[in-house]
C-alpha cells in the first residue's frame, strides 16, 4: 500500500533517506513545473528545484504537517522562484525557441496555415504577457493554472488571504485579456 | 453595476469552482440565458486553455534519476559557512513570529523617550532636566527645570561691556550662543 504523503515525512525525520527520496519522486516534475512557469529558463529552473528539494531535506526535521506536504514544498519554490525571478537578468528568448520546438514536436500547432500562424501569433503574445505580470500575479496564475489549486491553498503557499488570491487572479487574467483579445 | 457586469464578476471564481452552490446556480442560470455572459465564459476557457498550453507544455519531462542524483551530491556537501549564516538570518527575519520585533522595538523607543508628554505625572520621578525655554537674545538665559521644585538658571552669555549698544541694536534672529 502506498504510503501518505504524512507517513513519508515522519520516516523521514526519523531518518530513512529512501522516504524522502520517494516524497522527490513524487514531487520533482510538478515543483520543477511550476517554477519554470514562473522563471523563464529552464536551467534556472532546475536550479531553483534542486533548490528547493535540498531546503526541504534540511528543514524537514522541522516540519510539524500543520499544513500538507505539498503545500509546504511549494511554498519553498515560489519563494525561492520569486526570489530567483527578481535577481534574473538573462534574456527570455532560450524559453522562447524551447517552448516552440516542444509545441510543434507534440502537434499543438494547427495544421490550417493561417490558424497555425494565429495560433504562434497568440502563444507567443501569451508568453510575452505572462512574463509581464509581476512575480505574484505569475505565481496565482501558474498554481492555479498548472496545479489546479484551491484558493485556499495558493493563500497558503504564498502567505496571503483567498481575498487577495482572488483579487490577484482576477487582476492577473484581466490583464492576460487585455493583451490579447485581438485572438481570443 | 448591472447584472451582466456583477456576474462576469464571478465567472472566474465560478469556473474555478470557488463559489457556494447556492451562488453557483444563480451564475450558471444566467449565463446558460444570456448571450453576452455565454460568450465571456467561451473566451474565458479559451483564455485558460492557452495559458495551461503555454505553461505545460513548456516544461518537459525531468529524469528522475539524473535529478535525484545530482540532488544527493548536493545534500551531502555542506554548504560554505557564509551562505548558510546568510540563510539562517534571512530565515530568522523573515520568519513571521519574528517580523514584528523590529516594528515593536521603535514603538517601545519612541513610547520611552515621549511617556514624559502623555503622563505628566511621572515627571516628577525623572532625573533628567528639561530646558523650559532659551532666551536668545540680549542676556540669554536658558531655564532647566529638573522637577516641580527645583529650577535652575543659566546664563549662557552676556556681553558686559557692549551693555547699552546691544540694547540699541535690533536683535538678531536666530541662538545668541
Amino acid at each position: 500500500m502506498e504510503l501518505s504523503d504524512w507517513e513519508l515525512v515522519q520516516k523521514c525525520q526519523s531518518g530513512e533517506m529512501s522516504a524522502f527520496q520517494e516524497l522527490v519522486s513524487r514531487y520533482h516534475q510538478k515543483v520543477f513545473m511550476v517554477i519554470l512557469g514562473l522563471l523563464r529558463n529552464r536551467d534556472d529552473a532546475l536550479e531553483v528545484s534542486q533548490e528547493t528539494f535540498l531546503r526541504a531535506y534540511r528543514k524537514i526535521g522541522g516540519f510539524q504537517g500543520g499544513s500538507s506536504f505539498y503545500t509546504w514544498i511549494y511554498r519553498i519554490a515560489v519563494n525561492l522562484a520569486i526570489d530567483a525571478q527578481r535577481r534574473q537578468k538573462r534574456n527570455p528568448l532560450d524559453f522562447r525557441d524551447n517552448m516552440d520546438s516542444l509545441l510543434e514536436s507534440q502537434n499543438e500547432v494547427a495544421r490550417d496555415p493561417f490558424a497555425e500562424v494565429q495560433d504562434r501569433e497568440l502563444r507567443e503574445n501569451m508568453i510575452k504577457a505572462i512574463n509581464d505580470l509581476t512575480p505574484e500575479h505569475k505565481a496565482v496564475i501558474v498554481l492555479r493554472t498548472i496545479e489546479g489549486l484551491s484558493y485556499k491553498d495558493i493563500g497558503e503557499i504564498l502567505g496571503c488571504s483567498e481575498g487577495t488570491v482572488m483579487s490577484r487572479l482576477h487582476y492577473a487574467r484581466k490583464k492576460l485579456h487585455d493583451k490579447l483579445s485581438s485572438f481570443l | 453595476m448591472n447584472e451582466c457586469e456583477r456576474i462576469e464578476q464571478s465567472l472566474g471564481r465560478w469556473l474555478d469552482g470557488e463559489l457556494s452552490a447556492a451562488e453557483s446556480e444563480v451564475v450558471r442560470a444566467h449565463v446558460s440565458g444570456c448571450a453576452r455572459c455565454g460568450a465571456a465564459q467561451k473566451t474565458f476557457e479559451k483564455l485558460e486553455r492557452v495559458i495551461g498550453n503555454v505553461l505545460v507544455a513548456a516544461a518537459p519531462r525531468i529524469e528522475f534519476a539524473s535529478f535525484w542524483r545530482d540532488l544527493e551530491r548536493r545534500m551531502h556537501d555542506r554548504p560554505p559557512w557564509h551562505k548558510e549564516l546568510g540563510e539562517r538570518v534571512h530565515a530568522w527575519f523573515a520568519a513571521p513570529r519574528t517580523a514584528w520585533v523590529i516594528p515593536a522595538l521603535i514603538v517601545v523607543v519612541l513610547a520611552v523617550f515621549s511617556y514624559d508628554s502623555y503622563f505628566p505625572f511621572w515627571r516628577s520621578r525623572s532625573n533628567l532636566a528639561t530646558v523650559e525655554s532659551i532666551d536668545a537674545y540680549g542676556r540669554s538665559v536658558a531655564i532647566l527645570r529638573e522637577d516641580e521644585s527645583k529650577t535652575t538658571v543659566i546664563w549662557l552669555y552676556q556681553n558686559q561691556e557692549g551693555d547699552d549698544e546691544a540694547a540699541e541694536e535690533t536683535p538678531q534672529p536666530g541662538p545668541a550662543f
